[in-house]
């Protein structure tokens, strides 16, 4: 089966995850198609991270399946739905300790090109060739990084940090970017800042995204639909605008979560 | 019926013989888990304590003269104690914070340095090769026979009856004071987070001391069980205690104990029937003999292969993981370029001109010792592609490596390889070795891992060395296991002269291509990992083939290295060259120097080769007089400084994870920085360094 133009990439068929007995995720369907900018949004414990845990493959699920691009993906580790297309960002972030920003982004390309054989490295082919570099810094320069190319990623401030990822997870050529809360410990200019960064690359990329943000403003620029999950359940879909109004989420999530807009 | 009945009667006799070792495995058990549950200690030196209180009781019963009780008193109930609360104050608490490999590799020195430590302040060679005596009059000649199956001795009752009230008191403790409210509260929890709000600091030492008691404990009463007391036969018990521990899953203590008590009596039930069973299965009877003492480590590896629950516990297995701080990084990438530059001529220039003295000046012996460094230099390289690239602890280096020497030695004994081919496809083998042994273990991750690879380790040295096929069977006890030196076409090496050169060009291509994969694809990808393994997977990269890849290649690095040694020895030598001990040692050794640098690896070869005769017996001097009967008598020193050297270079390793010479690196390329700063511009050089420090 492949993936014509109006399937979805990512669907996610029942998914269900507990844990020691609780809940997390309760039976989600969700689709998200190519090139799409979809929310998700939800109070803290809803189950937003969980549930990016089990389309990722973090986290085995218990019940459901999921696809991308048409193609069962529900037993496969984490790396090998990255490859087919699955790229994601930390709500902690999970940079590589003593690696350069540009080196991030050369390991990534690396791998995507799938051209890591030892017998290359001992003949001294292991060194980045130059269209390599010139990738790593086109995206760089997409991003704004371009001046802290050569920078431990130890320098980075947290929102820089937070591009960084996402830079990473560009340089494998994903169909779809799951964020997990990208504005975590932002402060509001860095995160219009992120946000722009961010459309400005999704527009030259063209990738979908998948995004879960507590920060209302934020959601409502820059995606098109939204899904709200509260206590692991799915209990509002639509156009973003409609959904971030209605009542059953103000009453859900901004009733508890209200300061944070 | 007759046969099955027998059965029945053996199975209970087994049973009952068990039972007081298995009392005795859980006591360690015990200390283990308390000391690893508030502390993060994986405690490998838990031997070592057991093995000091239980020679510091013989020595003094026997040669001091003293009475039971008071020498029950001062090796049990004091010095073990005050051990364990000076090991926690002076070392482990001020490593709260340090990696999951810092700890292991400082328990690892103490294992090492402690025997040696009290031997030298208290001389216990002087009991050696004498039969430890009980804790109890008459231990070990009045008998009772409960059961009517198997007669314990009194030693052996005692055993039983301590280690259960050890364990009643310890459940006392647990229920009715608060020290031990807490203690529960923390060894209990599956996290290590639950400490906070508990006065962390009283319920560590606590636990450290009632650990080490524990441990003085199980020394005493498991001693007359030995014909003599030797420090390694209390690191075999620790190994039964890990498995026990990590039946428990490090949180549950009856479980805990429970394990203890059911590996001691698993293992007499097959001393019992292994036996019986090999009558009927002829290859079972080859490795019977061998397969009793390898209980423990068979026992160790499968639980921790097989038992699912660790499997699952990855992310469990370090209770402080998470608050890891990043090591710092390397000097070469702070330094100046021109500083750089400096060093590397610095270093070229002195290795040629040491190299050019040993070669043109040195006598057989002198030749023999740095040859051996050389060798030994490739094979830590093994130790710089595991543990430096891809951040695993491995402790079975010096077995990849004997399987190197030994597969050599099989192929040029059996098909007449030439050797240098034969030690090539040794390599092979050590690297599909490792790659196997990968498989399985890799789903361990953290401390387990390196559990398993000690198992690994010690399994291979009980059993697999002495089949025929591996270590040469009985023909090699008699003859040797024998190697050739090869020869090169116009090269002969057994001029030593020349074997050296082909060990200097061997090590500078390994080293080489070390660099070359730290550099290329393979080495950033470890990186990543290391760096972050689910940010390295959100981009694709597989950790699993990732690690199956290094640990093939530092099999690969060992293995050729292994069986260079025993051409320059022209003989495998097993058990000096190769032992698990000597995996243990290299590898502090190698980390406690620098495991980041191919020049770490190399001093490491120096520091192992070269010590025992430039520092102990004084050889260089003896040399330069020109005659070893000159040496001057300033050295003063037994091999057992070697161990306790070996300990503190392991505890500082604590202290600068990063390695000696790593450090030592850093600190000065930033003397000489600041100084060369200073020299370029005098006076604003004042103002410049106190601002971005005030700013910050
Ligand atoms: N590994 C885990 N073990 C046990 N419980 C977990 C685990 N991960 C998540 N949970 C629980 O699952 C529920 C959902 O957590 P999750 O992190 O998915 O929420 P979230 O929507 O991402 O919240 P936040 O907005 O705070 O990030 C919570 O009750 C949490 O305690
Ligand atoms: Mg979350």
């Amino acid at each position: 089966m492949s993936a014509t133009a109006d399937e979805p990439f990512l669907q996610a068929k029942g998914v269900a995850k507990s844990f020691a007995g609780i809940m997390a995720v309760h039976h989600v369907d969700i689709a998200v198609a190519a090139g799409e900018r979809v929310g998700l949004i939800g109070p803290n414990g809803a189950g937003k991270t969980t549930l990016f845990n089990c389309l990722l493959g973090v986290v085995p699920v218990d019940r459901g399946v999921v696809q991308l691009a048409g193609e069962d993906v529900t037993r496969l580790p984490i790396h090998l739905r990255a490859r087919r297309g699955l790229g994601r960002t930390f709500q902690r972030i999970e940079l590589f300790a003593e690696a350069t920003v540009r080196e991030h982004l050369l390991i990534a390309e690396r791998t995507r090109r799938g051209d890591g054989a030892l017998w290359k490295d001992l003949l001294g082919r292991g060194r980045p060739k130059a269209d390599e570099i010139e990738r790593c810094d086109h995206i760089l320069g997409l991003l704004g990084l371009a001046e802290l190319a050569d920078a431990p990623s130890e320098h980075l401030s947290l929102g820089q940090g937070r591009l960084l990822e996402v830079g990473r997870a560009l340089m494998t050529e994903p169909r779809l970017l799951l964020l997990d809360e990208p504005s975590s410990g932002l402060d509001h200019d860095e995160t219009v800042d992120l946000g722009r960064t961010l459309r400005d690359a999704q527009i030259d990329r063209g990738f979908g995204v998948l995004l879960v943000e507590h920060d209302v403003e934020f959601v409502s620029d820059f995606t098109d639909r939204c899904l709200v999950l509260d206590a692991g359940r799915l209990i509002a879909e639509g156009p973003t605008g409609e959904v971030l109004a209605s009542d059953a989420v103000r009453e859900a999530y901004l009733g508890t979560m209200g300061t944070v807009a | 019926m007759l046969l099955g009945a027998s059965a029945g009667s053996d199975l209970l006799r087994a049973l009952v013989q068990g039972t007081p070792a298995g009392t005795v495995y859980a006591l360690l058990a015990l200390g283990l888990v308390l000391t690893y549950k508030t502390s993060g200690v994986f405690n490998l030196a838990l031997g070592a304590q057991a093995y000091v209180s239980a020679a510091l009781y013989f020595q003094a019963r026997v040669s001091w003269g003293w009475p039971i009780i008071p020498a029950l008193l001062v090796s049990v109930f004091v010095l073990a104690p005050a051990l364990g609360f000076v090991l926690e104050r002076l070392v482990f608490r001020h490593l709260r914070s340090a990696s999951a490999v810092a700890k292991l590799v400082v328990t690892i020195g103490l294992a090492v340095a402690l025997p040696a430590i009290f031997d030298l302040a208290l001389g216990f060679h002087s009991i050696a090769g004498q039969t430890p005596v009980g804790i109890i009059p008459g231990g070990a000649t009045v008998f009772y026979n409960p059961f009517g199956v198997y007669a314990l001795s009194r030693n052996e009752l005692m055993a039983v009856g301590v280690a259960a009230s050890a364990m009643a008191g310890l459940a006392v403790l647990f229920r009715y004071t608060t020290v031990g409210l807490h203690m529960r509260a923390v060894v209990e929890s599956p996290r290590m987070t639950e400490l906070n709000g508990i006065r962390s600091d009283r319920v560590s030492s606590f636990s450290w001391a009632l650990s080490s008691l524990f441990a003085g404990m199980a020394g005493v009463l498991i001693a007359p069980r030995f014909n003599t007391l030797a420090a390694p036969d209390f690191f075999n018990l620790v190994v039964i205690a890990i498995a026990a521990a990590a039946i428990g899953m490090l949180v549950s203590l009856p479980r805990t104990f429970a394990g203890g008590l059911g590996l001691g009596l698993l293992i007499a039930v097959f001393q019992t029937f292994l036996p019986r069973w090999s009558d009927s299965l002829p290859w079972l009877a080859t490795v019977r003999e061998n397969l009793t003492p390898a209980m423990p480590f068979v026992v160790l590896f499968a639980v921790l292969v097989l038992w699912p629950a660790i499997r699952r516990s990855r992310a469990a297995s370090d209770p402080l993981a998470g608050v890891e701080p990043p090591p710092p990084a390397p000097a070469a990438t702070t330094r100046s370029r021109g500083l750089t530059v400096a060093t590397r001529v610095f270093a070229v220039v002195f290795f040629t001109v040491t190299g050019l003295v040993v070669f043109f000046r040195a006598d057989a012996s002198w030749m023999f010792l740095v040859t051996q460094a050389v060798i030994l230099s490739l094979i830590f390289l093994s130790i710089t592609v595991i543990t430096g690239l891809a951040g695993e602890i491995s402790l079975c280096q010096g077995t990849f490596a004997a399987i190197g020497a030994f597969a050599s030695f099989q192929l040029v004994t059996h098909l007449g390889m030439s050797v240098l081919l034969a030690a090539l496809v040794g390599a092979v083998i050590a690297a599909v070795v490792g790659a196997v042994l990968s498989l399985p273990v890799l789903r361990l991750g953290g401390i387990w891992l390196s559990i398993a690879t000690l198992a690994f380790a010690y399994f291979f040295d009980s059993v697999m060395v002495k089949l025929s096929w591996v270590g040469g069977g009985k023909q090699a006890l008699a003859e040797g296991t024998r190697l050739p030196r090869p020869l090169l076409g116009p090269f002969n090496m057994n001029d030593n002269r020349t074997f050296l050169g082909l060990s200097i060009i061997l090590l500078l291509i390994v080293a080489f291509a070390v660099v070359r994969i730290r550099e290329g694809t393979v080495g950033q990808t470890l990186r990543a990992l290391r760096g972050s393994e689910l940010g390295a997977q959100s981009i694709g990269i597989s950790p699993a083939r990732a690690r199956i890849t290094a640990f093939a290649i530092s099999a690969f690095i060992a293995g050729i290295g292994g069986a260079l040694l025993a051409i320059q020895q022209q003989n495998v030598n097993y058990s000096s060259n190769f032992s698990p001990f000597a995996s243990l040692f290299w590898l502090v050794l190698v980390v406690s120097l620098g495991s980041r640098t191919v020049e770490g690896a190399m001093q490491a070869g120096a520091a192992f080769g070269l010590f025992d005769a430039v520092l102990l017996k004084g050889a260089v001097i003896g040399w330069l007089l020109r005659s070893p009967a000159r040496i001057p008598s300033v050295f003063p020193l037994s091999g057992t400084w070697r161990f306790v050297l070996f300990g503190l270079g392991a505890l500082q390793f604590a202290r600068h994870p990063e390695g000696l010479v790593e450090n030592g690196k850093r600190g000065a390329t930033e003397a000489v920085d600041r100084w060369l700063a200073a020299r370029r511009e005098r006076s604003p050089v004042v103002e410049r360094t106190t601002e971005p420090e005030t700013a910050a």
